[in-house]
């Protein structure tokens, strides 16, 4: 703010913002939030200005996601505050923090059916991690300071902050001149680890199964050094990507629906499970009573509402990650399950021998992966290219895999990769996005366009709602409803009106040059891949059955 | 289906209540009972919730103690709950 005018409501947000170090924020003007763009028009931060409020939400949580910040996103009362919505219930089930600003009509009209009012307040209650309504402008900075701390704090979630009108516009004297810088505060004591540590030292056949977790406890340091140290094999979930060396001989990859036989084989088999950050998900576990039916389990968690929630824990441990891990980190002796681990992961690798000329979606990913530059962050939307990229793609942190894990919401890469992108100028971002996920939250390429933002898209083109196409197949006698998209607009043309370069590929002899000159340029890029429509994502665990019984072909 | 009674002790903030019956809802627990007041010397709300369900009890407070404005949530044992009370989902 100018020393000029007097602080304002509008104006304390940002300055309150600007002290917990956001520099950028993403969001869509109107009515009832008029006041607080006006106080951005003097404000340091930096807006972007998304073409609707939902691609606000996940570029917010994409710069989170990719940054390890608080996303920050805003939006007017009404339809702009609904739109955010998903984005907000993406947050809370994959644990982003972000804080989320809605306007709202004066504090008279509330409560009146006013143009554009909504219980926002009211509807955040399932989908955020905590919520204010500001009734006052005197409680707005101290709700401001807790919105940040609330979304860091232990197990990371969204945080909205309704604001009326007339809160925004009233002069306020801001108190707190500066703030300590927030950390993921924990304040829970070293766990007992006796009971696991009895449990490790005499397990014969254990496995790690890692999850999201372990990036936000900024524990991939630790995680690494105990399956370094113990030998112990190790899996992921989706949102576990990246956590672990993927070249480590002991590592299986992805477990659950689609993931490795290897992985599916070696949980089936161990005696015990060891997990970090992960909490027996439905698509992680298949059949829940015949997942790793004897194993023992150790459970690291920050939240202690997921300890015994699926799976009973055998040694809980509640607390911080990055703290208790390292008690437990120790040499063992499972030679014999490491080798047969290790001959199962080389019985089933992955087979890229795809027949015919047309382009085989794993092995575009597999080289794209190839070809990135080191540090590369990869977006995803939801479905076979989705699934495609956590099996096919290596990624360096969690922080370089941003998917829509537990919410699985399409229309999720664009936006988090723009997101991502601003978070991270210098790194090279790629979003691999399918015709039917592009199509949720197309009109970011419009963002794309006026920020020039060099966002690399891969589309995985099959013409089809590819994933549910193939459930209709497998699972409802090929009745296909309402999966057919083959009245797709012509999607290089549609870039080409973005001002987006873009080119198509139809044949496996144009991937590899394709890939190349994608990467290769500087701007944004489209890069169209047709690929054969009957493709399926393999293997597949099908529903209501144990991992073991997965489905390797139709 | 098993009859429980939580004694839930928050600050008298903004909808807890509404946080919590809608926690009570989702985690798939019928609400036979309510009763709460506030002791507006210290801001305190005490709420006693008898509630049903075929899950586990724990399922239920530990969801509900990770809302913010939560002091404590404990089971009452010795309670017991009315046989006629209407019963109502949240």
């Amino acid at each position: 703010m100018t020393d000029s005018k007097p602080l304002t409501g509008g104006g304390l947000l940002f300055n309150v913002l600007e002290q917990h170090g956001v520099n950028h924020i993403f969001g869509y003007p109107g009515g009832a939030i008029m006041p607080i763009y006006d106080a951005l028009y003097d404000s340091n931060v930096k807006h972007f200005l998304c073409r609707h409020e939902q691609g606000a939400a996940f570029s917010a949580v994409g710069y989170a996601r990719a940054s390890g910040k608080v996303g920050v996103c805003m939006a007017t009362s009404g339809p702009g505050a609904t739109n955010l919505i998903t984005g907000l219930a993406d947050a809370l089930a994959d644990s982003i923090p972000l804080v989320a600003i809605t306007g709202q009509v004066p504090t008279a009209a509330m409560g009146s059916d006013a143009f554009q009012e909504t219980d926002i307040f009211g509807l955040s209650l399932a989908c955020t991690k905590h919520s204010f309504q500001v009734s006052h402008v005197d409680e707005l900075e101290k709700v401001l300071h807790q919105a940040f701390e609330i979304a860091l704090e232990g197990r990371q979630g969204p945080v909205l902050v309704d604001i009326p009108k007339d809160v925004q516009i009233a002069s306020v004297e801001q108190t707190f001149k500066s703030v300590a810088p927030l950390k993921n505060k924990v304040t829970l004591p070293l766990a007992d680890i006796s009971k696991a540590l009895d449990l490790l030292t005499h397990a014969k056949q254990p496995i790690l199964y890692v999850g999201g977790g372990v990036g936000m406890a900024n524990a991939v340091e630790e995680v690494r050094a105990f399956a370094s140290k113990t030998g112990i094999p190790s899996v992921s979930t989706l949102k576990g990507l990246g956590a672990l060396d993927a070249n480590d001989t002991n590592y299986l990859g992805m477990l659950g629906m689609h993931g490795t036989k290897a992985a599916n084989l070696a949980v089936h088999d161990c005696d015990l499970l060891i997990a970090v950050g992960a909490r027996f998900d439905d698509r992680v576990t298949g059949k829940l009573d015949q997942f790793a039916p004897d194993a023992k389990v150790i459970h690291f968690d920050i939240d202690i509402s997921e300890i015994n929630k699926r799976r009973k824990a055998d040694a809980p441990i509640l607390g911080d990650l990055k703290e208790n891990l390292p008690l437990l980190t120790m040499p063992l002796s499972i030679e014999n399950w490491q080798v047969k681990v290790q001959q199962m992961k080389h019985d089933f690798s992955w087979r890229y021998d795809h027949p015919g000329e047309q382009i085989f979606a794993p092995a575009v990913l597999k080289e794209v992966s190839e070809l990135m530059p080191k540090n590369t962050c990869v977006t995803t939307d939801v479905g076979q290219h989705q699934m495609w990229a956590a099996q096919h793609m290596n990624f360096d942190e969690p922080c370089n895999f941003l998917t829509s894990g537990s919410m699985g919401t399409m229309g999720f890469g664009l936006p988090a990769a723009i997101g991502a992108q601003i978070s991270r100028p210098h790194d090279t971002v790629i979003t691999v996005s399918g015709d039917g996920s592009i199509m949720m939250n197309v009109q970011e390429l419009a963002t794309i366009k006026r920020y020039q933002i060099p966002v690399k898209i891969v589309l995985i083109d099959n013409a089809k709602l590819g994933m549910v196409r193939q459930w209709q197949d497998l699972f409802f006698e090929g009745r296909l409803s309402e999966t057919d998209l083959a009245d797709n607009p012509d999607f290089c043309m549609l870039a080409t009106a973005f001002d987006i370069k873009a080119k198509q590929i139809t044949q496996k002899s144009e991937v590899t040059a394709a890939i190349n000159e994608m990467l290769d340029h500087d701007g944004p890029y489209f890069l169209q891949v047709k690929i054969d429509a009957k493709d399926n994502v393999w293997p597949l665990v099908p529903p209501n059955s144990a991992n073991n019984e997965m489905m390797e072909s139709a | 289906m098993n009859n429980y009674t939580l004694i839930i002790m928050t600050d008298d903030k903004q909808v807890v209540l509404e946080r919590i019956l809608q926690v009570t809802r989702y985690r798939g627990f019928l609400i036979n009972g309510i009763t709460a007041k506030v002791n507006t010397g210290n801001n305190i709300a005490t709420i006693e919730l008898l509630v049903s369900s075929d899950r586990p009890i724990s399922l239920l407070t530990d969801q509900i103690n990770k809302l913010v404005d939560i002091k404590g949530v404990t089971v009452d044992n010795n309670a017991s709950q009315q046989p006629n009370a209407k019963k109502y989902s949240a």
